[in-house]
């Protein structure tokens, strides 16, 4: 894939490369020129600095004391709570690893971890495939692009809301619009919102409407995308699918790389949709169809008073996300391509 | 990922720089805290009941705070545990020992004895049912009781007269009567509602729950289960794949089903949501006399951390016995509690006057039983035994299954 990049001829190139061999090799010259430019300015330079590292922390101060009491503070208590058996009134007993032997031996976290997985799995590639797709189709110059760009941009801002977890369970109830699109096909499944193992679909249908965001995102990767590759692969002859396979695709793979990162994480803490879609009578129902890790979380912490188990449940989440990354990071070394320089 | 936790320590954290609850100031106003759990329709009665009492006692400020249900017990469970609870709270029966074992709620029994609160004057020896070990933890505003809400037109067209003392057979053949000829389901399904199982098992000489755990055993529940999945298959029960989605709604008022059994003074709700008419029915019984039925009642506590117990106490005293807060309040917390209120309301539309009939109809047949206090943990339970339910009834869960997670989670949820 990078081969058809760098052997791609190159008729324009890029003034940035050369402004910065052109930075880079004047002080080398100017310093063979006897007096030493920098001398002076190497002595004032520490003091003006400091007091600028330190201006730059007094600016930063609310956001450090929010950090350290709302963040950091709360982290390394539940990090605490995590051993404790801690019901909120009785102050937590220290029982060890047996909220983690629990959580595992719980077949209704086992429950929640599967819904999660599949959530993430099936959601994020279809969002990101959403978010491409349109992006492609909104970077060629038509009239009225800049309505399309905003209307499709709109569900990520309001897609979080209460109301709109409300609409979606009305459009996925019996009767409703999605069933009697289904009954035009024939299908006579009934709504969603009751069947416990086809309202998590409704939930993925919920976060890929949402594909505005990384749609932006990925539109500003693909303006980076040097027109002249493309004009020289199509005077070669590569068809639009070939140019989007060894151009297009490696040439937007750090955004694309920053994308899948970003949505996976927060595939994992969905939380309100599944919630509000799923609640009704019992919480995240029907048959914990929509229990999804955090609302199990949430109902271990705050319905059932169990603050020790929930803290531990959190930090296995913690866990797995932070693998899951990490396991992206290393992936990355095969599949995205940075430019040379950039790196 | 972590907002979750981090954010019930917030909140602690919170709550406890927020700890002056009610205040007094240089005039001698105190101010204290109420809140409770219900509707919009609610709120402008309790307010109204509010504005009648700041004007009788103007030394006393009432500051207000409800939210529905389920979001009361977090919202209230989280200020408890900061120290942090109203000064006077709505409460039920099965929250008293949960409550009392955390060291929450104030025992009333001494401000009765000072005379800010008056224990004479209750319905049906009401004035017992706040009672806990010997501490009186709640006093009682207004009774209910289980019962079988019916769609009248339905019923009426099947043919079907449900009589005091039938016996289950009797009504499930008219479960399968209506079915038949209202093409709807009989009944919404009564296999997940813990108040009717705690009914049925009654009826056996047993109860759900006993003072600290279960009252009843594995097989009990696998009968009663199995019996329940046969009849939502056949249809005689709703398809809870369609009654799930028009939830909050009933499934009666929805015309998925002919009758529900729920609590009576929700009949009042029924005639708001839905086209027919709606009426009570008899609880069906296994010998053809007992129901198993007591009074639940909702209640009003103290906390024990409050700055102004006698405040709290004159305000409770004021909530359940004045007259002109029985007009207002009507049949929404309940039967009054108090004969005053009782006497004070006399209700002229068709629901209340069906459940005034009701429940006076229960006192005089004498099948009422005493309560005792759920353990701590029943809550949990409540829940617990809905969910399994309805995995159950979906298919999702074997019955055989579902009972033994059953047992697995009410140990838990009643050991901690």
């Amino acid at each position: 894939m990078g081969a058809a990049v760098t052997s791609a001829p190159n008729p324009a190139p890029r003034p940035e490369r050369v402004t910065r061999q052109d930075v880079e090799t004047a002080p080398a010259g100017s310093a063979s020129g006897g007096r030493p430019p920098g001398a002076p300015g190497r002595t004032a330079r520490p003091h003006r600095a400091r007091r600028e590292n330190l201006a730059g922390y007094l600016f930063m101060s609310p956001w450090i004391a929010g950090f350290l009491l709302l963040t950091a503070g709360p982290m390394v208590a539940s990090l605490y709570f995590a051993f404790t058996d801690y019901n909120l009134f009785d102050a937590p007993k220290w029982i060890g690893l047996d909220n983690f032997t629990e959580m595992f031996g719980d077949a209704r976290w086992r429950t929640s971890v599967e819904i999660t997985g599949w959530y993430v799995v099936i959601g994020t590639p279809l969002k990101l495939a959403a978010a491409l797709g349109v992006a492609l189709l909104l970077n060629q110059s038509r009239r009225g692009q800049g309505f399309y760009r905003a209307a499709f941009y709109a569900p990520s801002l309001i897609g979080a809301s209460v109301s709109i977890a409300i609409v979606w369970r009305a459009i996925f109830s019996d009767g409703a619009a999605v069933d009697r699109a289904q009954q035009v096909f024939g299908m006579e499944a009934g709504g969603w919102i009751g069947d416990p193992d086809r309202i998590i679909y409704a939930l993925v249908a919920l976060t890929v409407w949402q594909f505005g965001a990384p749609m932006v995102i990925f539109l500003a990767g693909l303006k980076q995308v040097p027109r002249e590759l493309y004009e020289a692969a199509q005077v070669d002859g590569a068809s639009p699918w070939r140019r989007f396979w060894h151009i297009t695709l490696p040439m937007i793979s750090p955004v694309l790389f920053f994308n899948v990162l970003l949505e996976t994480i927060h595939s994992f803490q969905i939380f309100g949709s599944a919630y509000i879609i799923g609640s009704q009578g019992n919480a995240c129902g029907p048959a914990d169809g929509t229990l999804v890790y955090t609302c199990y979380l949430y109902i271990q912490g705050f319905e059932n008073s169990r603050m020790g188990l929930a803290s531990a449940m959190a930090w296995m989440l913690l866990l797995a996300v932070g693998l899951v990354t990490a396991v992206l990071f290393w992936s990355q070394r095969r599949w995205v391509h940075y430019e040379e320089g950039a790196r | 990922m972590l907002k979750v936790a981090g954010g019930s320590l917030a909140a602690l954290g919170l709550t406890a720089a927020g700890c002056g609850t009610g205040s007094g100031s240089g005039d001698g106003t105190v101010t204290i805290r109420y809140s409770w759990w219900g509707s919009e329709d609610r709120a402008k009665r309790i307010n109204q009941s509010i504005a009648l009492f700041e004007k009788k006692f103007p030394k006393i400020k009432i500051k207000t705070d409800f939210q529905p249900y389920a979001d009361f017990w977090k919202k209230f469970n989280t200020q408890a545990s900061g120290g942090n609870a109203p000064d006077v709270f709505q409460n039920a029966i099965g929250f008293l020992r949960k409550y009392d074992a955390k060291n929450v709620l104030l025992d009333l029994r001494e401000q009765a004895a000072a005379g800010n609160l008056r224990l004479d004057g209750f319905r049906a020896g009401l004035e017992k049912f706040g009672e806990v070990d010997g501490k009186l933890l709640g006093v009682p505003v207004g009774s209910n009781s289980m019962a079988l809400v019916v769609d009248q037109a339905v019923f009426t067209k099947a043919g079907v007269t449900p009589k005091p003392g039938w016996t289950w057979d009797e009504y499930h053949a008219a479960l399968a009567k209506i079915q038949e000829t209202q093409g709807r389901a009989g009944d919404a399904g009564p296999y997940g509602i813990m108040y009717l199982y705690d009914l049925y098992l009654r009826q056996q000489g047993k109860a759900f729950f006993t003072t600290s755990g279960l009252g009843f055993t594995e097989a009990d529940l696998t009968d009663w289960w199995s019996k329940a999945v046969t009849r939502v298959k056949s249809g005689v029960y709703a398809d809870p794949k369609k009654t799930i989605p028009v939830k909050p709604k009933s499934a009666v008022t929805a015309e998925l089903a002919g009758c529900e059994f729920t609590w009576d003074n929700f009949a009042v709700r029924y005639t708001s949501e839905g086209k027919s008419q709606y009426g009570l029915a008899p609880i069906p019984t296994t010998d053809g006399r007992k129901t198993g039925q007591y009074l639940g009642s909702l209640m009003l506590s103290a906390s024990k951390r409050t700055k102004h117990p006698k405040e709290a106490a004159q305000f409770i005293d004021f909530m359940v016995h004045d007259p002109e807060v029985g007009k207002i309040m009507g049949y929404d917390r309940g039967v009054p509690a108090t004969t005053a209120q009782n006497d004070a309301y006399v209700p002229s539309d068709e629901v209340g006057k069906q459940i005034a009939a009701y429940e006076k109809q229960l006192v005089e047949s004498r099948v009422l039983e005493p309560i005792t206090p759920h353990p701590a943990g029943a809550d949990v339970c409540e829940a617990a035994f809905m969910r399994l339910a309805e995995e159950m009834s979906l298919g999702e869960r074997p019955v055989a299954d579902a009972v033994k997670q059953y047992f697995t989670e009410a140990k838990t949820a009643l050991s901690s």
